[in-house]
This record gives C-alpha cells, sequence and structure tokens, in this order.
C-alpha cells in the first residue's frame, strides 16, 4: 500500500515538473515565464518530502527531505521576487513606481 | 552489485529530462529568460539529488541536496543582483 503512495506521490511531483518546464517553453515574456516556477518548487519538493516520509518515517533521510522541501519552499518565492524586480529596473532604470504611471495606467 | 531499479530512480530520470528544456531557453531566449530557466534547473536538480539518495538508499547523499537547496538559493541570487544592472 505504501509502495502505491510512493509512486503517485512520485507521479505528482514529475507532472508537476513538466508543467513547470512546458509553461516556461511556450511563454514569451519573462515574467510570465517566471510563474510556472512554482509548481516545481513547491509542490514537486512537497509530494517528494512526504514520500520519503513515508517510506522512512522519522529517518534521517526524511527529516532532510522535509528540510529540503521546506527550504524550497521559502526560498522560491524570494527568488521570484527578486528576479521580477530584477526585471523591472532592467526596463525602467528603477524600482519604485512613479506618480504619473499610477494615472496612466488608472486611466486605462 | 548492481542497484536495483525502483520508482525513485525511474523519478529521478524522468526529472533529468525536464532539464533539458530548460537548457533549451537558456540557449535560445533572452538573459532574464535564461536566469528563470536556471532556477527551475536548479530546484529541478536538488530534487534529483533527493530522489537518487533516496534511491540507492544512501542517506549521506541527501546532504548533497540540502547544500545544493542552500547553494542554489545563494548563487541564483548573485545573478538577479547582477543583471538588475550590470549585465
Amino acid at each position: 500500500m505504501i509502495e502505491v503512495l510512493v509512486a503517485v506521490l512520485l507521479v505528482i511531483a514529475v507532472i508537476a515538473v513538466l508543467i513547470s518546464c512546458l509553461g516556461m517553453l511556450v511563454m514569451r515574456d519573462a515574467l510570465d515565464q517566471l510563474h510556472f516556477t512554482a509548481p516545481a518548487a513547491t509542490i514537486a519538493p512537497a509530494a517528494v518530502a512526504v514520500a520519503v516520509l513515508l517510506e522512512e518515517p522519522l529517518s534521517s533521510a526524511g527529516i532532510k527531505a522535509a528540510i529540503v522541501a521546506v527550504l524550497l519552499i521559502i526560498t522560491t518565492p524570494v527568488l521570484s521576487h527578486a528576479t521580477a524586480r530584477a526585471a523591472r529596473i532592467r526596463e525602467h532604470g528603477r524600482w519604485k513606481v512613479l506618480a504619473h504611471e499610477l494615472e496612466d495606467e488608472e486611466a486605462l | 552489485m548492481g542497484i536495483d531499479v525502483n520508482s525513485w530512480l525511474i523519478a529521478a530520470t524522468a526529472l533529468m529530462l525536464t532539464l533539458l528544456p530548460c537548457l533549451w531557453v537558456c540557449v535560445r531566449h533572452s538573459v532574464l529568460s535564461a536566469l528563470i530557466a536556471f532556477e527551475l534547473a536548479s530546484t529541478i536538480t536538488t530534487l534529483v539529488l533527493v530522489l537518487l539518495a533516496q534511491g540507492v538508499h544512501r542517506d549521506p547523499f541527501m546532504d548533497l541536496a540540502l547544500v545544493s537547496a542552500v547553494l542554489s538559493f545563494a548563487g541564483a541570487l548573485t545573478f538577479v543582483r547582477f543583471l538588475e544592472r550590470w549585465v
């Protein structure tokens, strides 16, 4: 029974990563591509960590896999924000939104 | 002395194949897209290391995944910082 659950979780992890990769290939804009790093960095590590914990509960490997999953889940959004910030600075030369930009957006 | 093929190793192989689209984006798209592909590839590599460690039943290999998770974050942040203005 545990083997089946582990296999299902691993399939979920692989599918999440596949969706991320395909999304990144299909999207043309960098900011659109950035959204597709999320499934690979949240669903996949969580599924893999649960699979390891199911096979070896409270073992060294299980705890380390859980730490890896937590690290990936925490650091990837930070990295995505930093990347989006870098994209904006490259495009506009600054991070802050100016008053006239907000007015233009409201007018739209 | 061989290692039996199990679901962990099959999943690791499948994930390694997903590195190819990342490589394609790195080579063919803009610098920013390449950085995003690099970030995704480092996440996939960390997962592959976890799967391989579990697949060959070597607990110390899991440390590699742990180090990879921390260092890939630091490395990607460094690239991001340079891409903001200087590259």
